[in-house]
């Protein structure tokens, strides 16, 4: 493998590329190889890209990022914080290497697997072939490609045939250095009639740029159900760029909750196919943001068969200097009779120089269908802070409390109590200091 | 519930007819000769040649939008007449009219002469590139109100419309509208002057009749302080099987005080249902609230053309002003249609309504495409808006893509959006009252459009509920 990027900034990024030593499976190489071929090809996303109209990544390239080969020391302290007590398992990373010695990997009940996808393919190489760098397969995207050109260390969860786990199983990434560049990637799939839960979680020790470049593929197979937590509390000057491929088929169900605090700029994106008749997908999100923070995430759901149905919700805080960015799109296929899709993006102002720029779309191609979306952007409603403050409470805790609440009504629905106590608790710090 | 929709779509073109005028046209192609030879043509001053001569040398330097949501062959510029005019020369009095111009009128139903003054409208006319005859100019002239062809307003008004030509829509602003600058050949030009309100509505109506021909015209319409004005717009188009470019410029310029009214009933020919033939749309119309209080209001009725890009929109400069934009667009067979509006808040304590109704039937496509854009500075600033589509047939699309940027904490914004269809139900309930599925349908749509309609001014708004059930004629089933 070569490297002759046509943008030099990609060039920089993929400087370590080669040195990625060959996987267990020739198949995956090839896709590596390929995947290095689009990358070098690709530029860096601009604002005059639709996709990318309203997040410059200029700040991005004007850093220099190198892929990390071992892990930095991290205690359990450390991470202690963290910890989410509920877990039935718990795989932690450290700049995107695993560290055995932090993570738990209890006994889980039987038809549940959460390893290595290196181990992965030792044991389920069939399975993982149809799906790895297929559902996220990056035609065009740049860091999609530069992740799968990176593949090694990933993640690898399958819940075989009516196997159920109520517990969440845990995975955290956690960056310490400087300048690295991180390439998580996530493979869950959920056979037919399974149950279980997956938290992705970004933390940062450090407050020094780096950036994760991470990609999660799910694939929830008919009558099975998946509950996908992805929390986002990079540190203050990381930059995140997430991307997550999920496909449902017939009366699959599939609920995720995405949390998005940190970073300096992040992107999130998140693409739902219904492939299936009858499947149902609940989309929730919430970014709460300040000082000069870019949070931009956008969705596509993608009704392509009947009976399908949607719940989106999303929200946004910002204050300080934020900018908060939403696109969300709901897709209805010709022949997606039926289709039951809805979409909401809130945006609260906290602060004179915050932004929002959202963009809800809808496109539909079938006549029976009943979709709707609704998009609003303001400030606290001055009636509800008079209430409080006619009952006592000083408008600095009346404007917490309402922010609070406005917040809470989207992390309160993740199924995990103290991963939310812990969220609940950042939301609080985070308005006290004025967001 | 098929056949009567299908029986409810397939209602012919009424206005596809063609009159054998004989019509003074330009050689096909565009360069600097035909822009000298338009501008010669109309005795045109230096500098509004030199306007068009650089409009046309930015042209050169753009390129075609990209992004709309229409899919289309590549226009081929150098293949349309950029000028055509009927022959002979037009005399000053209705009298002198071509007896064939104005039964060609009679056929379209406008009102000119004696039902000029009934239905109380004055009325500008625009046949392919000229403008033929104004009703009751001198009527206005007495309150001060100048109405007629922006031809004559470029001779007799000079200073006017150099001052506010351009100033809303630059030359430059997009491919489409820089084409028009350069080579636009008639237009309506209104201006009322301080604390007038306009005594009647005025109303343009255009046609094209020339084949291979496109009308680029532009309407520059201006309310001075305290001035109101309601103006209506038709639009027609013989039936031909190859594609015309209608690419007109609108500018409104609202002062202090002042209110416009600016009603659209577009049914320019669409082609037929295999999408043979029809006009292509591409207006940039654009209404600048300049003073404190004022208001600009855009009702629009989109039913013909085969694509329509389209984008009435107001910037809201003064203080508490107001900015309002109401909108059916129906597509069947294999039209498409982007359309919506942009709503640019600048001011303090502006505010702005969008109702945006979309019916799509047959294999068309119909997009909502709409920006609400609170600028830093736009303390307190409203923005709703609603648009809703209604899908007709399993073969048709609705689109809405609306775009929401806010940077100012104290502005207030909603937007919602809602898709339907006919349900069977609703059907059932007005079957089981007696009335044909035919009627009922009809009756649906023109409630889905209620709130639009309402805005329109009487004439129009009968004319509107009319064509909509002519379009709409076998579609339901």
């Amino acid at each position: 493998m070569t490297v002759t990027a046509s943008h030099p900034y990609v060039a920089s990024l993929l400087a370590g590329s080669t040195a990625v030593p060959k996987s267990p499976a020739a198949w995956l190489d090839a896709r590596r190889a390929a995947a290095l071929e689009r990358a070098n090809a690709l530029a860096v996303p601009t604002t005059r890209d639709e996709e990318w109209r309203f997040t410059d990544l200029t700040p991005l390239t004007k850093l220099q990022f190198q892929p990390v080969t071992a892990a930095a020391a991290v205690s359990a302290a450390d991470i202690a914080m963290y910890a989410v007590t509920e877990a039935a398992a718990r795989l932690v990373f450290v700049d995107g290497i695993h560290v055995p010695a932090l993570s738990q990997r209890g006994a889980l009940p039987a038809g549940i697997t959460a390893e290595l996808l290196a181990d992965g393919l030792k044991t389920h190489g069939a399975l993982i072939e149809p799906h790895l760098a297929q559902l996220a397969s990056g035609e065009s995207d740049l860091f999609t490609s530069l992740n799968t050109a990176f593949l090694q260390h990933g993640v690898f969860i399958h819940a075989a045939k009516n196997a159920s786990l109520q517990a969440p199983i845990h995975l955290l990434f956690v960056a310490t250095r400087k300048d690295t560049a991180t390439y998580p990637r996530c493979l869950i799939i959920s056979e037919a009639g399974s149950k279980c839960c997956v938290i992705e979680d970004y933390v940062a020790l450090g407050d020094e740029p780096y950036l994760t470049n991470t990609v999660t593929e799910i694939a929830v197979a008919p009558n099975a159900a998946l509950c996908h937590i992805k929390v986002q509390r990079e540190g203050g000057q990381a930059f995140h760029i997430g991307n997550c491929a999920v496909t449902l088929a017939k009366d699959a169900r599939y609920l995720a909750h995405a949390v998005t605090f940190g970073a300096r700029l992040s992107r999130n994106n998140l693409t739902v196919i219904q492939q299936g008749e009858g499947a149902h997908a609940q989309i929730d999100g919430i970014a709460l943001i300040g000082g000069r923070q870019l949070a931009d995430t956008h969705t596509l759901m993608d009704h392509a068969r009947p009976n399908g149905s949607c719940e989106q919700s999303h929200k946004t805080i910002v204050g300080g200097a934020g900018h908060a960015v939403f696109n969300g799109k709901v897709f209805v296929r010709e022949g997606a009779q039926q289709t039951d899709s809805s979409q909401q993006s809130r945006n609260l102002l906290l602060s004179d120089k915050a932004r929002v720029d959202t963009k809800p779309q809808l496109e539909i191609f079938a006549d029976d269908v009943k979709c709707a979306h609704g998009a609003t952007v303001g400030q606290l409603d001055a009636e509800h802070l008079f209430y409080l403050k006619s009952r006592g409470l000083p408008e600095r805790q009346a404007r917490n409390l309402l922010t609070y609440a406005f917040g809470a009504e989207i992390i309160d629905r993740i199924p995990v109590p103290s991963l939310v106590a812990q969220l609940e608790r950042s939301v609080m710090a985070r308005t006290e200091a004025g967001a | 519930m098929s056949t009567v929709l299908d029986n409810l779509v397939s209602q012919p073109y009424k206005h596809g007819f063609v009159t054998d005028i004989e019509s003074e046209t330009a050689p096909k192609g565009l360069n600097e000769d035909i822009i000298r030879m338009i501008s010669a043509k109309k005795h045109e001053p230096e500098w509004l040649l030199e306007f068009r001569l650089k409009a046309y040398r930015h042209w050169l330097t753009m390129t075609e939008p990209q992004w709309p949501n229409v899919r289309y062959p590549k226009i081929d510029f150098q293949a349309i007449s950029y000028y055509a005019a009927p022959k002979p020369k037009l005399k000053k009095s209705m009298d002198e009219v071509d007896p064939e111009l104005l039964r060609t009128f009679e056929k379209l139903g406008v009102p000119m002469h004696e039902r000029a003054a009934l239905a109380g409208v004055a009325v500008d006319v625009i046949f392919d590139s000229v403008s033929v005859t104004t009703t009751y100019k001198e009527k206005l002239a007495e309150v001060g109100i100048i109405f007629g062809s922006i031809s004559d307003a470029v001779r007799d008004h000079p200073d006017l419309v150099r001052q506010y030509m351009g100033s809303v829509v630059p030359a430059g602003d997009n491919y489409y509208a820089a084409l028009n600058s350069a080579v636009f050949t008639d237009g309506s030009f209104c201006f009322i002057p301080k604390g007038v309100k306009c005594p009647m509505d005025l109303s343009t109506y255009f046609r094209i009749n020339t084949q291979d021909s496109g009308q680029f015209e532009r309407t520059l319409i201006i309310a001075e302080e305290g001035a109101t004005v309601s103006y209506l717009e038709g639009c027609t188009a013989p039936k031909f099987d190859t594609n015309q470019l209608h690419a007109a410029v609108v500018e409104l310029v609202a002062l202090d005080d002042a209110d416009i009214k600016y009603s659209t009933v577009q049914n320019w020919y669409a082609g037929d249902e295999h999408g043979v033939g029809g006009i292509y749309n591409f207006v940039t119309k654009r209404g600048l609230c300049k003073g404190r209080n004022s208001k600009i209001s855009w009702t629009q009725v989109e039913t013909g053309s085969a694509i329509t890009w389209k984008y009435p929109s107001c910037i809201l400069l003064g203080e508490n002003s107001i900015g309002e934009f109401y909108s059916v667009a129906l597509t069947n067979h294999r039209q498409q249609a982007d359309t919506g509006t942009k709503m640019i808040h600048i001011g303090k304590n502006t505010r702005s309504t969008i109702i945006s109704k979309g019916i799509s039937a047959g294999h068309s496509n119909n997009s909502y495409r709409g920006l609400v854009k609170i600028g830093p500075r736009a303390e307190g600033a409203r923005n709703f808006s609603q648009c809703d589509s209604m899908l007709i047939g399993a073969k048709c699309g609705a689109n809405t893509f609306p775009y929401i940027q806010v940077q100012n904490p104290t502005a207030k914004v909603e937007h919602e959006a809602t898709t339907s269809k006919i349900g069977e139900d609703q059907l059932f309930y007005f079957q089981s009252r007696g009335i044909p599925t035919e009627e009922a349908v009809s009756m649906i749509i023109n409630g889905f459009c209620k709130d639009v309609f309402q805005q329109l001014p009487m004439e129009f708004a009968v004319e509107a509920t009319k064509l909509l059930g002519l379009k709409l004629e076998g579609s339901v089933g």
